[in-house]
Parts: structure tokens; sequence; C-alpha cells
């Protein structure tokens, strides 16, 4: 496979500027004798189109990032800034793959990426055809009238990404959503997963503590320490896609991202 | 669905079960009456049974004690029990949703909820009668009241243990309270929903019969009063078995019309 031209937004993201904004974002978690703070001056920015990646090992706080990004936690200071307007309550322009399965069990494959979109036009025909679109997208059209727990994981985050994507968010949150599928089918979700972005073009930011995952999808990767979480370092990756696990220059960046991550 | 080929085998099975335990049973009885174990002035042969309960719904009144009077009982009692459990339902299933998600609701409601629920419902009986009189308001009230319990404490169950990130998602896709109450929170506390009303429905049965035991002209269970003043053993009988079927049918009823209205009734039960 030929690699694709980046799109304009990619190469040259200083004309296009910045979609997402984090400013000296805080949390800290309160119980009742003591605090903790899980994230401590986190400051990045996101341009638009762009894959990025955040590693770090658990319990660095990137999921309560995560959360914060997509509005189901509030920050106890700083801002994030989504064009230039401030996030406060969850939204599709925001959307979120969790790693966990949060398919809705009573509803087919079909009716699962249909349900975000339902009231938001009043055209059948056109909701019908967009409702096809995406499920042969993720090559599930076969298994249109199948209910969740009738599919495999893989499938399942494939309905979860199609439900998502049909909303044409703004930025795409993923928290980790290959981690509980076995190693082959993982391979397989992150190239599906290029392949779609190389074709829509979404930003994304992926969430993980895999580093050949980090590696083999991210334009650039933000590296995490722990207690409190900050980012200790940002990590561009200028190699060329499809990725090759066994090339030398991959593993060149996956021995310094262990290294970073082991101190 | 996807199912396997022992599944075919199984369903034959399975069909015969239900009968097992009833066939067993009339068996049995028919044996200790054919050999006098057990008196009949205790219980009745099978057949006097059958010819008592023969006169109860197919004779013409007057023709004899207690002939044609099944259908009259049997639609003023499914009248109450249906009245009754439609207030419960009413009532319960709002209520218990809002106590499961909201826990000043819940914290509201809790010890009055398990306070009154402990009371036994013939307590209550006397002071119906002063409230509503003798009739159909009364039974009504008993209905309402037995089964408004296992309605609420199922739904506040089922809405309490509804997987978070559901909702979550909900939200994140853009669903509105609205939205999200009827598309996620009801059908994902559906199973429990459903046993709570298979329980109110049968317990609305069983609080008919108290209800009715305090003179009011018809229904089931003033048919078997009745026919113990009358030392009418076989129509006390008849009376039990109508009110056994007739409380297996609704129950069926009952979950086949759920499982046709509400997908998620269908997809997850």
């Amino acid at each position: 496979m030929k690699p694709k031209l980046a799109p304009i937004s990619k190469a040259c993201p200083e004309i296009q500027g910045p979609i997402l904004e984090i400013n000296s974002l805080r949390k800290v978690f309160h119980t009742n004798e003591s605090s903790l703070t899980v994230l401590d001056g986190i400051d990045f920015s996101v341009n638009k189109g762009e894959m990025i990646c955040i590693l770090g090992r658990s319990g660095c706080g990137k999921s309560t990032l995560l959360k914060m990004l997509a509005g189901f936690l509030s920050p106890s200071s700083g801002e994030i800034l989504l064009d230039g307007k401030p996030v406060a309550d969850p939204g599709p322009d925001r959307c979120v793959v969790f790693q966990e399965d949060t398919l809705f069990p009573w509803l087919t494959v079909k009716e699962n990426i249909a349900f975000g979109l339902k009231g938001r036009t009043r055209d059948k025909k056109a909701f019908d055809e967009e409702v096809e679109r995406f499920l042969s997208l993720v090559g599930l059209s076969e298994f249109r009238n199948y209910l969740p727990r009738e599919i495999s994981g893989g499938m399942k985050q494939r309905v979860a990404l199609a439900r998502v994507l049909i909303l044409k968010p703004e930025v795409l949150l993923m928290d980790e959503p290959f981690a509980s599928l076995d190693a082959q089918t993982r391979e397989e979700m992150q190239n599906f997963l290029l392949s779609l972005w190389e074709n829509l073009s979404h930003t994304i930011i992926f969430v993980t503590h895999d580093v050949t995952e980090a590696v083999t999808l991210a334009d650039r990767i933000l590296v995490m320490s722990k207690d409190p979480g900050r980012i200790r370092e940002e990590i561009r990756v200028d190699l060329p896609r499809p990725r090759k696990r066994e090339k030398s220059d991959f593993l060149f960046f996956s021995r310094k991202l262990y290294e970073g991550l082991r101190e | 669905m996807i199912k396997d080929e022992n599944t075919k085998l199984h369903n034959s099975v399975f069909q015969v079960l239900p009968w097992v335990i009833p066939t067993v049973f009339i068996i049995l009885w028919t044996v200790v009456s054919e050999t006098g174990l057990i008196p009949t002035y205790l219980l009745p042969h099978p057949v006097e049974i059958g010819k008592a309960g023969y006169t109860y719904i197919f004779l013409n009144p007057g023709d004899a004690p207690f002939a044609g009077r099944f259908l009259n009982d049997a639609g003023a009692s499914l009248i109450r029990v249906c009245s009754g459990f439609a207030v419960a339902v009413i009532l319960g299933i709002p209520l218990g949703i809002i106590s499961g998600r909201l826990a000043s609701v819940r914290k509201l409601m809790s010890s009055t909820i398990n306070g009154l629920r402990s009371v036994p419902g013939i307590s209550w009986l006397p002071l119906a009668m002063i409230w509503f009189g003798i009739g159909i308001k009364t039974t009504i009230f008993l209905v309402a009241l037995a089964a408004f319990f296992p309605i609420y404490l199922n739904a506040a169950a089922g809405a309490r243990q509804i997987n978070p990130l559901l909702l979550q998602a909900g939200a994140m896709m853009g669903v509105n309270r609205l939205r999200g109450t009827f598309a996620i929170l009801l059908p994902g506390a559906m199973p429990h929903i459903m046993t709570g009303l298979r329980l109110g429905l049968g317990i609305s049965w069983a609080y008919l019969v108290l209800g009715e035991l305090t003179g009011v002209p018809n229904g089931l269970g003033a048919v078997i009063m009745d026919a113990r003043m009358l030392g009418r053993i076989d129509i006390i009988v008849v009376g039990i078995i109508i009110i056994a079927v007739m409380g297996r049918a609704s129950d069926q009823l009952l979950n086949t019309s759920l499982r046709f209205c509400f997908k998620s009734a269908r997809r997850m039960s």
C-alpha cells in the first residue's frame, strides 16, 4: 500500500492553528481526610487532523485527562478550549470510544450506529443512507441485525467507532479502545483506525499504555509520568506510514519511549 | 438469535415440563381419594371437583347453586385486579425510576417505603373498609397498595444498577434528559422492571381475594367465601384452581405483551 498524501491540515498545522488547547490543567480528587492531585500543569494543544497518543503507565491520570476532555469530569483549575470556546459538558463534538463495551445491549448493530443521529434530521432517506454508509465503512453491513452480545470484541469496537463517527465529531477521544482485544485483532483494529483516519482526517486523541500502539499510530506522543500526572516529554514520530514494527527506526522510537516510561 | 442443535431436543422436553407437577399432583390426589386415605369431607374427589367446576362455569344460573356465576365473578375480579394493578404501575414505575437515580429522593422515601412494606395487607383491611366502604374501591385500594411495593422496589433497583457508562455514552452523543430516560434508562432497567411487574401482578391476585372476602356480592373471592358459608368445599377448591389458572394466564399475557411492545424486554431477558 502506498502512503497517501497527508491532508493539508497536517502538512502545515501552523496555518490551521490548534483545534484544542489545554492550559495549565489540574485535577485534584478530595476524600474525607486527604486530597490527591491526579493531574498537574497539563499544557498542550492539538492541531486539526492530528493523531495524538497520550502514553503512560496505569495510574498516571491519562484516563482522567481524557474524561475531562470529554466533559465527564470538570477540571479543578485550568481550561480546555475547543475552537477557542471552553468545554463544559459532554457533547457530540467530542466523542469517546471507551475501553469497555458500552453499546446498548437492547439495540442491534444498525440501531446502535443510528442512535446518536436520531432526531437530527427529518429526512428519512438521508438518515437511512447515512446509517448504511457507516455500516459499510466499518464493514458490518452483514451483521446489521446482530445484537452486541452476538458479535466479537473487535466488531463491537468497530460499532462503537461508527456510532460516533456518524456524528462528525470535531475531536475523537479514544480511551484504550483496543486494550481488551487479542494481539492480532488489536493490530487489525490499529490498521483499520489508520485507514479510517486517512480517509476522514479526524482529529484523534488516543490514550494508551502500549508503546508499540503509540508508535504505530501517532503523529505526536505525549508521555506522562505519575504522582502527580504530568506530561514528561513530547515526541514527534516522523515515520512514514504504514509503519513496520521490525524496522530499526520504529524500534528506535519504541526504545526511547520505554526508557521514558521507566524513569 | 443463534441456536445450536441441542436446543431443538431440549425444546420438546421443555414444552412438557410445566405440566409434570400438576399431573403428578392430580394422580396422587385421585389415589388418596379412591383409597379413602383423606376423607372426602376434607378434600373431595377430583371428579366431584370437575363436576362442580362444570356447574359453576357452564350451566345456566338457577340450574343449581353457584351455576353459571363464573363469567360474572371472573369479570368483576378481573376489573378489580386490572384497576388496582394499573394504579400501582402508574405510581410505582416513575417513583421507582426517580428514586433509583436520585440519592436524595431515595433517602427521602426509603424509611417510609420499607416501613409500610412490612405492614401485612390484612391489617389495612379494616381501615380500608372504613374509608372506602365495602366493595370495589376497597379491593382496588388493597390491590394497588400491595402491588406497588415490588413494582417500585424493582424499578428503583433497575434504575440504580444501570451501567453509568451507557448514560455517559448517551450524554456524549448529545442525548438530552428526556430522550435519555426513555431511550437508555428505561430499556436498561427493563429486566428489573419486568420482574417487578410480574411479582406485582401475582400479589394483586392474592389481595384481590382478601378484598373480596368482605361481603361483596360477586368476584372469585366472594364465591370462595359464599362456598365456605354453605359448606361447599368443592366450590372452594374450584375457586382456588380458577384463581391459579387466571393468575398464571395473566402472568403469561403480561410477559408476552411486554415482549411485544418493548425491544429491551424482548432482547434482554
